[in-house]
């Protein structure tokens, strides 16, 4: 193989792992609102009911190999802590490895946004970002608040903000 | 795993992804090198250098890395005190996701396995190329899909 081929094969792993990094850049943190009915649709079997939050929880599955989850447990924590009736609950899959496929988690941290019955509203995959988390959480609190099953509809949620 | 037991155990988070840095040009040099015939050899050489530096990380753990050694003395007093210092584990965990690749690669190299020693190093450049440019977490990605995939079993989290 010449050497003009090899620096062009070289150049295209380069490629390759330049569009997989921003992709991933693009992805990591997003909120995702989650439909799925069914196993993967309630947490309520994860822990003991005393802890999760009466409003609203925020369930981070980590790795010990996870070199974001101190800051995203921070974060959460301190998200955490200006709402009543939140609260945090950390899952090391390590500990719990089944989780992993039943929740399809493909990275670390990952955070599942729950509501008062303890249903799974929103996910992110990554730290999330902020202004994204604050808003999915307004959505549950609001629309715990608002309605009686707490599947309230958007325009409930809209006037009661 | 690791065998750490003086009081300041949090890393500087920028050092394992200047350690990636380095890496990442070894490892580009190596798919050039073993590539062409002529200097296969050459890149075979280069190949085990990096295999015994990230069993230096992997084994011994990342803080006994020479690249950290070379960040602590070159590289950090010329920037700022970290925001926050890291736990060890994740980046260890990197090395030894690095030294499997590229193990597996120099062994099937010298077995003559076509192509072994370029694929391997492509592999683990993409892994590095992440972790320096992008700061991705190569642990907080495949320690998952391992974990999935059954290859460990249930364990307690490193205390």
């Amino acid at each position: 193989m010449t050497v003009i081929v090899a620096v062009a094969v070289l150049v295209g792993v380069l490629a390759l792992a330049t569009l997989l990094g921003l992709l991933l850049r693009a992805k990591t943190g997003r909120a995702r609102t989650t439909t799925a009915p069914g196993d993967a649709g309630t947490v309520a079997d994860l822990a003991p009911p005393t802890a999760f939050g009466t409003r609203a929880t925020l369930v981070q599955f980590s790795t010990p190999t996870c070199a974001r989850c101190p800051a995203t447990a921070r974060h959460l924590n301190s998200v955490a802590a200006r709402h009543d009736g939140v609260t945090r609950l950390e899952i090391d899959l390590a500990e719990h490895p089944g989780l992993a496929g039943r929740f399809n988690v493909l990275q670390t941290p990952t955070v599942l946004l729950v509501d008062a019955s303890r249903t799974v509203r929103t996910r992110f995959g990554g730290p999330p970002r902020p202004p994204e988390l604050a808003a999915a959480l307004a959505t549950v609190l609001t629309a715990g608040t608002a309605g009686t099953t707490g599947t309230a509809d958007t325009t409930g949620t809209q006037e009661s903000r | 795993m690791t065998t750490t037991n003086d009081t300041d155990r949090g890393i500087d988070p920028r050092s394992p992804r200047f350690g990636a840095a380095i890496t990442s040009v070894l490892l580009a040099v190596t798919i050039v090198l073993t590539l062409i015939p002529g200097t296969w050899l050459a890149g075979i050489v280069l190949l085990a250098v990096i295999v015994v530096l990230f069993a230096v990380g992997g084994i011994a753990g990342i803080r006994r890395h020479p690249y950290g050694a070379l960040f602590r003395r070159v590289v950090r007093p010329r920037l700022a005190p970290p925001a926050e210092l890291e736990a060890p584990e994740p980046p260890t965990f990197a090395q030894q996701v690095g030294l499997f690749v590229t193990a597996v690669a120099l062994l099937l190299a010298l077995l003559g396995v076509p192509y072994a020693a370029p694929i391997g190093a492509a592999v683990a450049l993409v892994a590095a190329f992440l972790n320096a440019v992008f700061d991705v977490c190569i642990g907080c990605l495949l320690y998952v899909w391992l974990v999935r995939a059954g290859v460990f079993r249930p364990r307690r989290g490193v205390a």
